[in-house]
């Protein structure tokens, strides 16, 4: 759709004189036939014409003309200028007149036939924009309404917030500071706006002025030397929201997909280490068992089904340990009783236990909370000389866990290493533990937001401590 | 003597399952797929069912769903997968009870015995009920342990009821909170905490160690 051609001025003024010049020669001929009125009235149609078609100077110029034939070729003294009182003025005048009302109106029917297609094409683009940006998906979508618009109003990129600090060799540091200014004012700044006005670009926001964002899209300045009028820029405003809408859609859309990958990995993972453990239980399963059945015969197997368990214990510790790399640990947590706690963990057990009746309730992963137990108990049980005590108190708004032996301990030195995996204590014997007891300890105590720490006990061992911060549960 | 239905994938299990169940005194029937199970359940005979989760052919959870809509036997689950959220849904399912492998065979003796024992006094019948020291006649609501006469608020009272009643066997938190307070009260374990706290401080010889009432991380408390 192209606006209607504007009428060259030079046609104007010669289709006007013309006009002038046919009424003349017309009501000059025939004038006894017509009469005076009549031939007058045939006088407004060229300036009539005139001013519709070329506007004011052109309608003045036949009205000026007109007025001069009428009086030369009609009024009496004929083929003179002489002028004869008011008629001629009235016919000058009404003329005259009727050259500026016509060219007037004629000129805002113009300017409003201008409007509506102005406002009809940029609809349209509106529309087609959004068509392009309907489609699926989003990223795909978005670059193709860039390319759109780029294609229709010159280069077009989107800027981001932290593109703007590390700058961009495109972009002036004018230019940056006029980016910065759209982003977080949210106004349409740079070239052909009030702020910031001698920049190449113009930045307009992606989002509505109330709405923070962190990108922005840049529109490099009309390559014809032109600067873009407000109407113009209103509009680029509303597709750029269109563009934002399609950009937040993509963003959506991106992480959803990183979500799904995310749980896709983390099921395989979980699927992975849950059959290695089915695969790994198995054989045990029918080593212990017939271990089990052979040792009320025989001690020998008592020792090899003692050995079998541990492989057990080992397994659960790499198990826990994987876990704990892979990140996949979510504890869930729930009100615990310690009472439980120490009974499952002790159970069976030459463990010593102090814990108060009236013992506030915990909040922890009970299976975590016992892995923690029976790790710390099972690492107290390898070095004690003959005693592990298992002790619990409140301290403040924390509950602290003991365990304690009177081991040799282990020297201040060493105590933060030993919650690394592999760690060995010098001069000690480790080779009965996974090696990873202690740090899975401390893994699952750091994912439920317990400490653990490790000091003397009174008579020498070593005492562990882990503390159970006291939380106000949240109302349900 | 009883037929119990032992399913598993791997034979070497299955043989081990057999020895153990002779030494308390039960016969094995050997199955190592869903379908074979459902075929030796409608040969009828079956008196409980041992059950490994990860069969070749079906899902372990959805098979003790449709057990438990035939028949009323016992199923314990015997799992490797220590998953705890696994062994809560399979109770939730209508399990009887879990042991996690490698098993101990008088442990698992055990949980078969409190299987059957629960399986065969239908819950109608409740006149009295009787658990170790424990004796309870609900249509009273009395108890008393050792002989001991027992005054229990009505919610240590149906607390202890239904571990009573399930003899043994492991009541999931989900399934206590449920019966005892109701549906909407089912996540709220911090109430089954403060009773079993206040019952341990009733029956229990030591209630800081506790020997009754054994729970079982995650999952529950059943009777010891």
């Amino acid at each position: 759709m192209r606006p209607p051609a504007i009428p060259s001025a030079v046609t104007s003024y010669a289709l006007a004189l013309l006009g002038v010049a046919g009424v003349a020669w017309l009501t000059s001929a025939w004038l006894p036939l017509l009469g005076l009125t009549s031939a007058a009235l045939l006088y407004l149609l060229p300036v009539l014409y005139a001013a519709a078609r070329g506007g004011v100077g052109p309608g003045l110029v036949a009205a000026l003309v007109a007025a001069g034939a009428y009086n030369f070729l009609l009024l009496p003294p004929r083929f003179s200028f002489r002028v004869h009182g008011l008629e001629n003025l009235v016919s000058l005048f009404v003329l005259v007149a009727v050259a500026l009302v016509t060219s007037r109106l004629a000129i805002r029917l113009r300017a409003r036939e201008a409007e509506a297609l102005e406002r009809a094409r940029m609809s349209e683009e509106a529309a087609v924009l959004s068509a392009a940006l309907a489609g699926h998906p989003a990223h795909s979508a978005l670059q193709r309404g860039i390319d759109l618009l780029a294609g229709r109003h010159g280069d077009l990129v989107l800027l981001a917030d932290d593109a703007l600090s590390a700058g961009s060799a495109a972009c002036s540091s004018l230019d940056l500071a006029a980016a910065a200014w759209a982003i977080h004012n949210g106004d349409v700044t740079g070239h052909g706006t009030e702020v910031m006005s001698a920049a190449d670009w113009t930045f307009i926001p992606l989002a509505p002025k109330n709405r923070l964002d962190t990108q922005v899209a840049a529109l490099a300045r009309p390559a014809n030397g032109t600067t873009r009028r407000l109407a113009e820029l209103e509009h680029l405003r509303q597709l750029a929201l269109l563009l934002g809408q399609c950009r937040d859609r993509d963003v959506l859309e991106s992480e959803r997909r990183e979500r799904e990958l995310l749980e896709q990995s983390d099921r395989l993972r979980r699927t992975f280490l849950a059959s290695l453990a089915h695969d790994f239980r198995t054989p045990l399963t029918v080593i212990t068992g017939r271990l089990a059945l052979l040792a009320h015969d025989s001690p020998d197997a008592r020792d090899a089904l003692v050995a079998a368990q541990r492989l057990d214990r080992m397994m659960a510790d790499l198990l826990g340990a994987a876990r704990i790399e892979e990140g996949s640990l979510v504890p869930a947590m729930e009100s615990v009783d310690l009472v439980d706690a120490f009974g499952t963990a002790c159970d069976g057990l030459a463990v010593a236990r102090t814990i108060p009746a009236d013992l506030p309730f915990v909040t922890g992963d009970p299976v975590l909370l016992h892995h923690i137990l029976a790790n710390l108990i099972d690492n107290a049980l390898r070095h004690a000389a003959s005693q592990v005590t298992l002790g619990a108190h409140q301290d403040g708004d924390a509950i602290l866990v003991t365990v304690s032996d009177d081991g040799p301990g282990v020297p201040a030195a060493d105590r933060q290493r030993v919650f690394e995996r592999f760690a060995r204590v010098e001069g000690t014997d480790r080779t009965t533990g996974s090696g990873l007891g202690l740090a899975i300890v401390k893994g699952f105590a750091d994912a439920m937001g317990m400490t653990i720490s490790i000091g003397a006990a009174p008579g020498g061992g070593a005492c562990f401590t882990l503390a159970i911060p006291l939380v106000e549960r949240p109302p349900k | 003597m009883s037929r119990i239905l032992c399913v598993d994938d791997e034979p070497a299990i299955l043989r081990l399952l057999a020895v153990v169940l002779a030494h308390g005194g039960h016969e094995a029937v050997p199955a190592v797929t869903a379908a074979e199970a459902m075929a030796a359940l409608a040969r009828g005979g079956i008196k409980a069912v041992l059950l490994d989760l990860g069969l070749p052919d079906r899902d372990g959870l959805e098979l003790i769903a449709a057990i438990r809509t035939q028949y009323t036997i016992p199923v314990i689950v015997v799992s490797a997968r220590g998953d705890v959220a696994e062994k809560v849904a399979a109770l939730d399912l209508g399990a009887a009870d879990y042991v996690t492998k490698p098993f101990d065979g008088d442990e698992l003796r055990a949980r078969l015995r409190a299987a059957l024992r629960s399986g065969a006094s239908p819950a109608g019948d409740s006149a009295l009920l009787v658990h170790g020291p424990i004796r309870m006649i609900p249509d009273r609501h009395q108890a008393d342990i050792a002989g001991r006469a027992l005054a229990l608020t009505p919610k240590e009272y149906a607390v202890l009821e239904a571990l009573v009643e399930a003899g043994g066997r492991i009541l999931t938190h989900a399934a206590l909170l449920e019966r005892v307070w109701g549906k909407a009260h089912r996540d709220d374990v911090e109430y089954l905490r403060v009773a079993v706290r206040a019952l341990r401080l009733k029956i229990e010889d030591d209630p800081s160690q506790p020997v009754l009432i054994r729970n079982e991380p995650g999952i529950g408390y059943r009777l010891g």
